[in-house]
């Protein structure tokens, strides 16, 4: 009995060192990753409030000495900050949102239904994400500069010889309407997520709600919807960051009024309108400044939506 | 009796997936399936720039001669593409689950950990990064560094010297760290795709394989990882588009070089027929996957 006890408080004691060191391993793993994780965001935060004197003092790595504010009223002027948001908010945005909900759709129908030519359909979803954006813009935008669908506009065209078809290049169609019907930017991979999360989902009250003469959106709205927060939030946060952080289709589509990705991209030769010149010291400063502040939003939206992460594992811990 | 009611809602779920998608067909005519074609066209024509748009003539499989027998880099570049693929996949994979794993743990600091290993998403997918190592390169280039974080991140020169290793041991030091950098930096989606899916294994399989007295390491084999076999899928298909079609990629950097002088039709077919070697890759892991870890969890 005596024996019994002692081998018990022994495979505790030794269970408790495991689960110490192994306490301690994660943490010094997890520290050192995110050491290289971290590493650029301080170095931009750093430098952005840099003088251009403490570049030179070697006894300044992270901490200068006297901050300075002077770099982030040339980033919000150079930038042109409220506008460029604005128009970031108008395209991007918005077509991020649409395609949150349209994917969602869409996705629903491909993990939950059997039909004929599934199959060919999951393979045209992985084409879709394989295919980079780069290889079809110059068709996409001829597309848009004369919006056909179908050859119905060509078709009116040559029988009457008015042109109805429209130039949508320059405008928030080009992103809206591919976002619409669910090939927006990305869309492919927010399809997917949406399908290996849905199939996950047990199928017992979706079954139920069939049989008792539920149509098809009143289950996907009060029974899919509910059930999957977790995937919806994932959705949300890399549609939006992806949307906020596109920059090449903003380029191709548009000829004024551009999103801030765009500008970052462009940073150097905004920056020389305010006599800073690529390669000196103010120029790493005020381009720190400039990205700090262009992914300012997007740290709030995650510091926000990171709640909901962690609500939603509770729930799912609850009904699980 | 009971047969035919089954076929009857069997048809209707069909046809509510036929409503589902029908949006999605549309786009995938319009937005997807017709560009494609069009970009398929031009890799078998010379394609030309004119004042009233594009202007195609066919020319065969001219441009494929072309980057094939007179490029003499481009097979190069693929080859180069598929080994850096090789290696980098599975350390993606397999450092992003992971981290998964110890961020969906309960622990003190969690939140900020989560929040701190997130900023590769926000971060990496745009133009920021570059131009914050680019800043960083410029930072230090007295060092004479090219774009080498790793060089201001450690002093690697000094605890090569320290350690008494040869001079060049710290520029292999370098470049490892530079990759591996490089590798954690695009591990951030995957984490979070990681994590949501751990989020969704109900709690109960971990309650009841902790009465039946399984310990941590059983627990990860027979439920987390088939639990998770879908996300897997998920993961690994995003994984393979983001390394073959990244910016820096050697192929698609000079495609985009090709096309931005106008050579649509050179691009274009250096761009469909590196595809074809990624399809079949992708295949031959997603197959290779299927039959040995799919089968057996299902």
């Amino acid at each position: 009995m005596r024996l019994k006890r002692k081998s018990v408080t022994q495979k505790k004691l030794i269970s408790r060192t495991a689960n110490l060191s192994y306490s301690v391993f994660r943490f010094a793993l997890l520290i050192a990753i995110g050491y290289i994780v971290i590493y650029p965001v301080i170095y931009m935060i750093s430098s952005s409030v840099k003088t251009s004197a403490a570049f030179a003092d070697p006894s300044i790595i992270y901490i200068p000495k006297e901050a300075t504010l002077e770099y982030y009223s040339i980033a919000v002027k150079a930038l042109n900050y409220g506008n460029s948001i604005l128009s970031t908010l108008k395209y991007e945005i918005v077509s991020a949102v649409i395609e949150i909900l349209v994917c969602s759709f869409i996705a629903y129908g491909l993990a939950r239904f059997r039909f004929k030519g599934k199959k060919f359909f999951n393979f045209i979803l992985v084409l879709t994400i394989l295919i980079p954006t780069q290889m079809i813009i110059i068709p996409m935008m001829t597309n848009y500069s004369q919006l056909d669908i179908l050859g119905i506009f060509g078709l009116f065209d040559k029988l009457t010889g008015i042109d109805i078809r429209p130039n949508i290049l320059g405008t928030a169609w080009t992103f809206y309407l591919p976002s619409l019907f669910g090939v927006g930017l990305r869309s492919g991979i927010l399809i997917y997520i949406y399908v290996q999360f849905f199939k996950g989902l047990p199928k017992e009250l979706e079954e139920a709600a069939w049989i008792d003469g539920a149509g098809l959106f009143r289950t996907f709205i009060s029974i899919a919807v509910p059930s999957s927060s977790v995937v919806y939030t994932t959705v949300t946060l890399f549609a939006l960051i992806w949307h906020w952080n596109d920059y090449y289709l903003s380029i191709m589509y548009l000829s004024s009024d551009f999103p801030m990705a765009v500008k970052i991209y462009d940073i150097d030769t905004l920056l020389n309108a305010y006599n800073i010149w690529q390669g000196s010291n103010a120029a790493i400063s005020a381009k720190c400044a400039c990205c700090f502040i262009f992914i300012l939003p997007m740290l709030i939206l995650y510091l926000l939506l990171q709640r909901k992460f962690v609500q939603s594992i509770d729930r799912v811990g609850i009904t699980g | 009796m009971k047969q035919k009611k089954n076929r009857g809602i069997e048809a209707l779920k069909a046809r509510y997936g036929w409503i589902c998608i029908t949006p999605w067909i549309i786009g995938l005519v319009l937005f997807f399936g017709l560009p494609i074609i069009q970009s398929v066209c031009y890799s078998f024509s010379d394609v030309a720039l004119t004042t009233d748009g594009l202007q195609t003539s066919f020319v065969g499989i001219k441009n494929f001669k072309y980057i094939f027998a007179q490029n003499a880099d481009y097979l190069d570049y693929i080859a180069e593409a598929v080994i850096q693929f090789f290696y980098s996949f599975p350390v993606i994979m397999i450092v992003s689950i992971i981290l998964a794993i110890m961020l969906n743990q309960k622990f003190k600091g969690r939140i900020f950990f989560r929040a701190l290993y997130f900023l590769p998403v926000i971060i990496a997918s745009g133009a920021v990064l570059s131009v914050v190592l680019t800043s960083v390169s410029e930072g230090i280039s007295n060092i004479e560094a090219d774009e080498s974080v790793a060089m201001a991140m450690f002093d690697v020169d000094d605890i090569v010297s320290s350690l008494g290793l040869p001079q060049k041991m710290g520029d292999y030091f370098v470049i490892v760290i530079d990759g591996i950098m490089n590798m954690i930096w695009n591990c951030g989606v995957q984490t979070v795709l990681f994590i949501s899916g751990m989020q969704t294994i109900p709690s109960l399989l971990y309650e009841v394989s902790r009465v039946e007295g399984a310990t941590k390491w059983e627990e990860f084999w027979l439920i987390t990882l088939p639990m998770l076999s879908r996300v897997i899928v998920l993961v690994a298909v995003f994984t393979m588009v983001e390394l073959m079609t990244a910016q820096n990629n050697s192929v698609m950097r000079q495609a985009y070089t090709f096309m931005q002088m106008q050579y649509y039709g050179e691009g274009s077919a250096m761009l469909w027929s590196y595809f074809i070697v990624i399809g079949v890759i992708m295949a031959a892991v997603l197959g290779l996957y299927n039959r040995l870890c799919m089968k057996k969890w299902e």
